[in-house]
């Protein structure tokens, strides 16, 4: 990889920014880390080689608020959202905004390294990026039209019982759809479902 | 009554009349006074009584007149209200006349109730006559005592959800160490990779393994917090048998040391059910752990029994039981409440905690304690059936 590709990695608390600059390190990556989001800004870079990894919920500017920076001053860094438990509404509107992925804490490096690897590489011809989406796809071509129903459900932050009155079937019945589309997306967790259906741009 | 004040005989047609009347004016009045009202005289005696203190003791007027009032009491002023009256009439002491007090009373059919009594005297010459008014407090004392119960339940309740707010909050603050090990770990491994030697591979080994254990606490953490959040759990068609291996092999830990025999009684019928594996092992590996605790405190005989069983309809149980020392049925009553333990050292959460995952999962968990000793605890699952698989294409 170039050697101006910089990973910036944003986050408030120093144990998660530091371990994450250890890890990206080690597989080789160049990294600078920010203690917040007007730290970053600050020192943007004029160049634009590399990627932002940032955690979504910080004190001062967040990162959406980062997002919303980033496009008024027209940087083009990919963004890669981090979010803690329960920011699944937040990861979604990050990923409205443009952001390329969302990660949830603790992750798996590969899942980051994925991740950072299809965002350095956003603007080449990316085999390994396009692969991944055809598998999202071929995933999401197995779900029956009712369980393509409950996931848009799920995608939009329903809980099963909005969801089943709003199809007019049972809980139970949704219940098992849900489970069914985890089943066949080979999703980990709910907010692994809702990542890959934003990915692959089948969100309502 | 004022007739009787004045009892100058002008005509004694006039008296008679004028008696009549008082009667019938007292009697209509006992009739529709929306009170219980006893009228006796010094002797104790019943002269009258209302038509509500008749329905209230359950008698009628002809069974009562003329009897002691002490058959409207129950022990101890059933015993003792002749001299109650003795000391009144010998002394004047007022310890009820125009205070009111409440005390129990009793029906005919020699059932009791709260009431609240208030007494009135009343002179005419030299006799006493008195007054008792009387209310019944049944109902009002069922509100207050069902208040009490809301009560504690709303206590219970704001601390399971203070409890709720605190695993979410704790969840946030735990996953930001989680992360860090995690990458400290990923980190080392992927340096190891590159190193030479038995030993790096060993090590690479177990980091690898750490930093998998750090991600499957930010899974359970996770999962508790969607669950404390929404009350939803991630259900998916699951082996039951599956479930119950994988449990067992984590909560056997220490079970040979502790002298303890396992076996396993399943139902083959019993195998597919709708369930959130992590937390079903949970509520497994809680149950499980428990009994060893209790047997390994003493008996002889240490036998763990874990057993399900398909009921033919929509449900599975699944039974847990132990050869231990048994619960104490005041302690099984509530032994799912939060906050409630059998152990010197528990927080009482653990079964209140499973009995809030089983009844999200529309299941059912309880306790039974065997005539012969020991403890099981049952609870059931929903059986995915043949309907639901055919959801499934």
């Amino acid at each position: 990889m170039s050697s101006s590709q910089i990973v910036h990695v944003i986050d408030d608390d120093v144990a998660v920014r530091q371990s994450m600059a250890f890890l990206l390190s080690t597989a080789g990556y160049a990294v600078r880390v920010h203690e917040s989001a007007i730290a970053f800004l600050q020192a943007l870079p004029d160049s634009e080689d590399g990627c932002v990894v940032t955690d979504i919920r910080m004190p001062g500017m967040d990162g959406l608020e980062l997002q919303g920076h980033l496009k008024s001053m027209k940087v083009g860094l990919p963004v890669i959202v981090i979010t803690g438990h329960g920011d699944i509404a937040l990861a979604v509107q990050a990923m409205k905004a443009g952001a390329i992925d969302f990660i949830e804490k603790p992750f798996d490096d590969d899942v980051l390294l994925a991740a950072i690897r299809s965002a350095l590489a956003r603007n080449l011809h990316n085999v390994e990026r396009e692969a991944r989406f055809a598998e999202i796809g071929r995933r999401l071509q197995s779900l029956s039209d009712r369980e393509r129903d409950v996931l848009e459900g799920l995608v939009a932050g329903k809980p099963n019982k909005i969801i089943a009155h709003d199809l007019g079937i049972s809980a139970r019945t949704v219940e098992v759809y849900r489970a069914n589309v985890m089943t066949k997306m080979r999703a980990d967790s709910l907010s692994d479902l809702v990542r890959m259906a934003i990915l692959s741009g089948s969100s309502p | 009554m004022e007739q009787m004040h004045s009892p100058m005989p002008q005509d004694l047609k006039g008296l008679a009349d004028a008696l009549e009347a008082a009667e019938a004016r007292l009697q209509s009045i006992l009739q529709t006074v929306p009170d219980a009202m006893i009228i006796i005289d010094e002797q104790g005696r019943i002269e009258s009584l209302s038509t509500t203190a008749e329905r209230l003791f359950g008698y009628v007027k002809s069974e009562v007149v003329g009897r002691k009032v002490d058959l409207f009491m129950s022990t101890p002023h059933r015993e003792q209200h002749d001299s109650y009256l003795k000391r009144y009439l010998s002394t004047g002491e007022r310890r009820i006349i125009g205070i009111g007090r409440v005390v129990t009373g009793r029906r005919k059919d020699g059932t009791t109730f709260p009431m609240h009594l208030t007494v009135g005297e009343l002179q005419l010459a030299d006799r006493h006559y008195f007054t008792g008014f009387i209310r019944d407090l049944t109902d009002q004392q069922l509100t207050e005592s069902r208040l009490k119960e809301l009560q504690s339940e709303v206590t219970h309740m704001s601390r399971f959800m203070a409890l709720g707010e605190m695993a979410s909050t704790l969840a946030h603050e735990i996953n930001q160490p989680l992360t860090a090990i995690a990458n400290y770990l990923k980190g080392c491994r992927r340096l190891l990779e590159r190193m030479a030697g038995e030993q790096a591979l060993v090590l690479r080994d177990a980091v690898s393994k750490a930093a998998d254990q750090a991600l499957r606490a930010g899974d359970i953490i996770r999962r508790l917090r969607e669950f404390v959040a929404r009350g939803e759990s991630e259900r998916r068609i699951e082996s039951l048998p599956k479930l119950i291996e994988d449990a067992s092999t984590l909560a056997l830990i220490g079970a040979k040391e502790n002298a303890v025999t396992v076996s396993f009684r399943l139902d083959p019928a019993a195998d597919l059910v709708l369930a959130d594996r992590i937390q079903i092992q949970q509520v497994l590996v809680n149950l499980i752990r428990n009994a060893i605790e209790v047997m390994s405190e003493g008996g002889q005989r240490r036998q763990l029994d874990i057993a399900t069983v398909a009921n033919g309809g929509d449900l599975v149980e699944v039974s847990v039981s132990d050869t231990g020392a048994g619960i104490a049925p005041e302690v099984a009553a509530q032994l799912f409440q939060p906050f409630v333990t059998t152990k010197r050292k528990g927080m009482g959460l653990g079964l209140s905690i499973c009995r809030t995952i089983i009844e999200a999962h529309g299941g059912k968990i309880w306790v039974d304690t065997p005539p012969g000793g020991g403890t099981i605890f049952r609870f059931t699952l929903r059986a995915a059936n043949e309907e639901d698989r055919s959801l499934v294409e």
